[in-house]
């Protein structure tokens, strides 16, 4: 459903990603990983229309999306988090993930009616657990709760692909385990077909299916998350850097 | 001297709703577009004279032409996006300074050239409103009244709609904006479209106070800068607050002195708000 072709994206002098392949097919839960600065997130810029690629194409449900602004992309159903969850702090909790039910949805201002929005944010928060007041404003949240109403907003756009940016970065234990179980769920229940950005390695093998790598821009491995982790060059590219 | 002291605070207040009336625009449009609108109090003076016009060389009805001056003014709002701000959003910020304060030139001569150099006006009497010793005109109580009521409902359309919702969003975050899918081109023609209708309203409460030339609208650009960068750049509770400040002191003080004194009074404030305080009154710091 979502196919990535020989993506380029040059910044300047920085070759940021090399020629990327990519196909993910529908309901399927990717892990993709990477040492820092291997262009994971610039990855996601691309596919998310924030940058359009230097060299070649994203292909989405046979539509070649690759320049599209990103506000469009979002609506034809492909959502993201940002790897710094930023809520707007002027706006409620509600608010924020409203949002993402009035202007990720196809038809916008079909739910012009504010309070068939709020009823549907206040279902995503559920669905992701934030316990926090609906009507409080996101400015001292914790680390866990910034990433479940980043979660909660994306999720509210109703995405075919969700595009999850180290959602566990920053995290305790405990909400180690809720993060990364909202991913699951959601996948689970609203079949979601989910990529997903991750440095907490361990988290991360148990739940995908399969393991992306890249390194210095270029993808180096792709399979299930055992032979992956067995692989030499994704372990010499981890180890390079330590 | 007291009964004029107090009818002189009276009109500061009430003529400080319709300057927070201009801030608002000013920092609506700063707020979301990001763009300083160089030329806001010269689009009062177009929008003056576009009524004025409607209504002697029409003959339309002057209710009818306030409103159709708010509608042209809503028009040339999205305009100024769609020709000066879009071609020029990527571009250095002087460049857009640039560009918007030569539209104040355009306009201003635009005007001269259309309706000349003379003071034009719609004579209306209306009536004063007498208290004791003190007098108040009816059309700064209208155009007071009039400004708070739409005051309040641009804070309701902010806050209780969902096109309100997403011009905060983008005004906040215009990378997230659009990635929950804002089309952040439709808020800003919106943002346009509403700073300039409230430049056409302003016009409208302003036709039973003053006569309107091409260089009318300077005085307001400056105002409005004021009152704007003395709150907070946009920062709409502060803008609002300051509009009163700046209303009251130099109406007071054009009374206590002079015009001339009352003018210099307000940018002495904005200078030393600049010196204590840079962020203004609301703003914090960044
Ligand atoms: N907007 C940009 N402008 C210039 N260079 C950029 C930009 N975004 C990313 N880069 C560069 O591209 C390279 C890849 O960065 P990217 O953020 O994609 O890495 P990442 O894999 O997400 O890293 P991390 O794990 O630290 O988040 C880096 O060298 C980075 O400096
Ligand atoms: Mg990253």
């Amino acid at each position: 459903m979502l196919e990535i072709q020989n993506v380029t994206k040059v910044f300047g002098g920085i070759l940021a990603l090399t020629g990327v392949s990519l196909k993910v097919g529908e309901g399927s839960f990717v892990g993709l990983i990477g040492p820092n600065g291997s262009g994971k997130t610039t990855l996601f810029n691309v596919v998310s229309g924030a940058f359009p690629p230097s060299k070649g194409n994203v292909i989405f449900n046979g539509q070649a999306i690759s320049g599209m602004p990103p506000n469009h992309i979002c609506r034809q159903g492909i959502a993201r988090t940002f790897q710094i969850p930023q809520p707007i702090k002027s706006l409620t909790v509600a608010e924020n993930v409203m949002l993402g039910t009035i202007f990720g949805s196809q038809q916008i201002g079909t739910a012009c009616g504010l309070d068939r929005a709020r009823e549907e944010a206040l279902q995503w928060l559920d669905f992701v657990g934030l316990k926090l007041d609906p009507e409080s404003y996101p400015d001292r949240m914790t680390a866990g709760d910034l990433r479940k109403l980043e979660m909660a907003r994306a999720i509210a756009t109703r995405p075919k692909v969700l595009l999850a940016d180290e959602v566990l970065s920053g995290l305790n234990r405990d909400e180690l385990k809720d993060a990364s179980g909202i991913l699951q769920k959601a996948r689970d229940e609203l079949g979601l077909t989910i990529i997903w950005v991750e440095h907490v390695m361990h988290v991360l093998m148990k739940l995908v299916e399969r393991v992306v790598v890249l390194n210095y821009g270029m993808l180096i491995a792709d399979g299930d998350p055992a032979s992956v982790s067995k692989d030499e060059r994704v372990i010499e590219a981890y180890l390079g850097r330590h | 001297m007291v009964e004029q002291i107090i009818m002189a605070l009276l009109n500061g207040i009430l003529l400080g709703g319709v300057l927070a009336l201009l801030a608002f625009g000013l920092n609506l449009i700063f707020g979301v577009v990001k763009i300083i609108h160089m030329a806001y109090g010269q689009f009062v003076m177009l929008g003056f004279y576009f009524i004025y016009f409607f209504y002697t060389a029409w003959h339309i009805p002057l209710l009818l032409s306030m409103a159709m001056g708010i509608v042209a003014m809503g028009l040339i709002g999205i305009l100024v996006q769609l020709v000066i701000i879009n071609p020029l959003l990527k571009a250095p910020r002087l460049n857009q300074l640039l560009a918007l304060a030569s539209l104040i030139i355009v306009v201003e001569n635009l005007a001269q050239v259309i309706w000349g150099a003379d003071y034009r006006g719609i004579p209306l009497t209306m009536p004063i409103i007498q208290f004791g010793e003190i007098f108040i005109r009816s059309s700064f109580l209208i155009a007071f009244i009039g400004a708070i009521l739409t005051l309040g409902l641009l804070y309701l359309f902010l806050n209780r709609t969902y096109l309100g919702l997403g011009i905060r969003a983008v005004a906040q975050d215009l990378e997230m904006a659009k990635g929950v899918g804002i089309n952040p081109n439709v808020i800003y023609y919106l943002t346009q479209a509403t700073g300039g209708a409230l430049t056409g309203l302003v016009a409208a409460f302003f036709i039973p106070i003053y006569t309107v030339h091409p260089h009318f609208g300077a005085s307001f650009t400056l105002m409005a800068f004021v009152i704007v960068v003395f709150g907070g750049m946009g920062n709409l509770l502060g803008g609002f607050a300051s509009a009163f400040i700046i209303g009251i002191a130099t109406s007071v003080t054009a009374v206590l002195s002079s015009k001339e004194i009352a003018d210099i009074l307000a940018l002495v404030l904005f200078i030393g708000m600049m010196m204590i305080r840079p962020q203004g009154l609301f703003g914090t710091e960044s």
